[in-house]
């Protein structure tokens, strides 16, 4: 690239007389030109303005004077004396030199397309020197294919389009002879092209399956990446004979469902140590690749990870074993006669010395909170309540405080039918249970209101069929319209008359093994 | 009762009140971490329970911290939002000196696959002698998990 010098397309001298109006009939390649208008006087010597290709420097400025002149004037100047056509692209003029960005200008002992950067050095009375030199396309180039020029690529593209196999062969287009006599440069590097090409598979052949971009100079893959919608059926892709220097472009693609690809002759080929490394990188972005590079692949090992979307089936009570399902049923039933008595101080029987008791309720986003109003002034819910005398004071210790607390509440009726009992933890020392279900207030504002409640118990043995519970945690809420439908549906038994189940020998047995001296309080005898 | 109170130290009021406190601190900050681990980091939730802990899940039974493992995995990713906490420290007769704390909590989850559902949870969280701080480690003895509306 540096140091040749270079005809190039130029061939005759330009004289620079001030602006020009008058031009000289094209095709003259030799003489003078004598441009009239305002300017300096510039007399040009009668040579072959000599090209040079490699990046000049500009002239030194110092020594010129301001010049005047017409730009326009100029390039059309140039224009005429140019044997190639060319476009001027972009104005980067600076001052003294006039400088274009020009496109297709072709070196005349290669058929490479290139820019060049054209700058005017006008020195007075000098010839204008062109100095040419190439460089890469602008980022920012507005040119927008002329619809006819897009005609044409439709129906060069129509040509190579095989129905049969709803394959397009794009491959090495730049040089389709249909394209080129009409002066078309479809260079697919250039987004105009890409885009154009896209376009016209979008609008006429969107069932495209199989594509050929083959030898056409792509180094990114950006503007093909329009296809993933476009054409969704496409399935076989060849890339190969590209400038794509890594596999990472192929990001840009994995929208699409490539069955087959071919991207040999391409620098990103030689990037991979080994042909295993390159065909999972490739797979990476297609799983369902079959063949690369025409060979065939093996088949994918595909390792379907399954998240789970479903929960164990929900089951009933859970006691763990028989004797402790008697053992808590038989406290439930005398606990809850108790409770739903309308006087439950003799619950005092039924609690240690030290035992604990807390209330909550859900946490209400409801402000409209008249429901289980009762309850609100003992609910301890310590994830809204941050003072920790009130904390403190909101859980009742001792049996006198808890029993004291519960003789408050509402006064209730529950549904023994709806229990359900998850046996926590079973020591020999340590009895912890929950309790679900639901029941009815039986007076007061709420009457007749529906509740539903979660109750955790912690008991220690006592005696030979006791429990004597040390720690009572309720949970009360608002009943669903459908607990509401399934509560207190079978006939509960009233109090007074339920039988008491008297434990069997072993049962008793197992209950004497569980039970330590608790020495607290009242065996609580059975009722 | 005297005697009776003399052997109770949670009869002592003092010392029961510092208890309450820092039970209320430990159950909150446990809440934290279990609920972020169920939902975020998923493996690592059984290294919350005890080697022998239990869990009975909607009436299905798990134990042992092997079981408690493939059954956390077995479940699909959750986003809990908890809406009630409460506390107690759990009676010492019944745990034979080891500090123990129940801790009850209410609120929603979302599990993958369903829609979001109320639910009601309970733990015995005990304490155990940390060989790297004062402050205790606390393990999960126990859990009891149910749907509010697990039978619908």
């Amino acid at each position: 690239r540096g140091g040749r010098m270079s005809r190039g397309p130029f061939r005759g001298p330009i004289y620079y007389d001030g602006p020009a109006r008058q031009q000289r009939p094209r095709g003259g390649q030799m003489g003078g030109f004598r441009g009239p208008g305002p300017g300096p006087r510039v007399r040009f010597e009668d040579n072959y303005v000599d090209v040079t290709m490699n990046s000049g420097s500009p002239q030194d400025g110092s020594s010129h004077r301001r010049l005047k002149y017409d730009k326009k004037w100029l390039l059309t100047a140039l224009q005429n004396l140019c044997s190639v056509p060319f476009t001027p692209v972009q104005d980067l003029t600076d001052g003294l030199n006039v400088v274009f960005l020009i496109t297709g200008i072709e070196e005349s002992n290669a058929l490479k397309p290139i820019q060049v950067h054209v700058c005017l050095s006008i020195k007075p009375g000098r010839q204008v020197i062109v100095l040419m030199n190439p460089c890469p396309p602008p980022a920012i180039l507005n040119t927008q294919l002329k619809p006819e020029d897009i005609e044409h690529l439709k129906q060069c593209m129509a040509k190579r389009f095989d129905g049969s196999q709803r394959a397009l062969d794009l491959n090495n287009i730049r040089t389709d002879p249909d394209l080129v006599s009409q002066n078309i440069r479809a260079i697919l590097s250039r987004k105009t092209f890409m885009d154009a090409v896209v376009k016209i598979i979008e609008e006429n052949i969107p069932e495209l399956v199989c594509l050929n971009l083959s030898n056409n100079k792509l180094y990114k893959l950006e503007d093909v990446a329009d296809l993933i919608s476009k054409a969704p059926h496409l399935k076989i892709l060849n890339l190969s004979h590209n400038e794509l220097k890594s596999e990472k472009e192929l990001d840009r693609l994995k929208g699409l469902k490539l069955v087959e690809l071919w991207l040999d002759r391409n620098p990103l080929c030689d990037q991979f140590k080994d042909q295993l490394t390159y065909i999972s990188a490739i797979r990476e972005r297609f799983p369902r690749l079959l063949k690369l590079d025409g060979h065939d692949l093996p088949p994918p090992i595909v390792f379907e990870v399954v998240s789970p979307t479903t929960t164990p089936p929900c089951k009933g009570s859970y006691f763990g074993s028989e004797e402790i399902k008697v053992l808590i049923m038989h406290f439930l039933q005398q606990y809850y006669s108790v409770y739903d008595s309308g006087n439950r101080q003799p619950l005092l029987d039924a609690y240690h010395d030290g035992a604990s008791f807390s209330l909550s309720l859900p946490s209400s986003q409801n402000p409209n909170r008249c429901s289980l109003r009762e309850y609100h002034k003992d609910s301890r819910n310590i994830k809204r309540l941050k003072d920790p005398s009130t904390r403190f004071r909101l859980l009742k210790h001792t049996r006198l405080n808890v029993v004291a607390l519960l003789n408050e509440l509402p006064k209730t009726q529950h549904d023994s039918a709806s229990f359900n009992v998850d046996v926590n933890t079973y020591t020999t020392t340590l009895l912890s249970f929950t309790v679900s279900g639901m029941f009815k207030e039986v007076d007061g504002k709420s009457q007749d209101a529906v509740r539903a409640f979660s109750r955790v118990f912690i008991a220690v043995p006592a005696g030979i069929s006791g429990l004597c519970i040390v720690n009572d945690e309720l949970f009360v809420r608002i009943a669903t319209t459908e607990e509401i439908q399934h509560a207190f549906a079978a006939t509960a038994p009233t109090p007074s008359s339920s039988p008491v189940p008297t434990l069997t020998a072993p049962q008793q047995e197992m209950l004497s093994a569980f039970s330590l001296k608790s020495g607290m309080n009242l065996e609580w005898s059975q009722k | 009762m005297g005697s009776l109170a003399e052997f109770c130290p949670f009869c002592n009021t003092a010392d029961f009140r510092t208890h309450v406190d820092a039970s209320c601190r430990y159950s909150e900050e446990f809440t934290n971490i279990y609920y972020d681990c169920m939902d975020k980091k998923r493996r690592n939730l059984m290294r919350l329970y005890l080697d022998k802990a239990t869990l009975v899940w909607n009436g299905n039974a798990v134990s042992g911290q092997a079981a408690l493992g493939d059954f956390f995995e077995s479940l699909p990713s959750s986003e809990f939002s908890i809406q009630t906490l409460d506390c107690q420290p759990v009676h010492e007769q019944a745990t034979q000196g080891q500090t123990t704390l129940l801790v009850v909590t209410a609120g929603q989850v979302k599990f993958d696959g369903q829609k979001q559902r109320y639910f009601n949870q309970n733990f015995l969280l005990t304490a155990q002698a940390s060989p790297t701080s004062d402050q205790p480690v606390w393990k999960i003895a126990s859990d009891c998990f149910r749907f509010q509306d697990w039978s619908s």
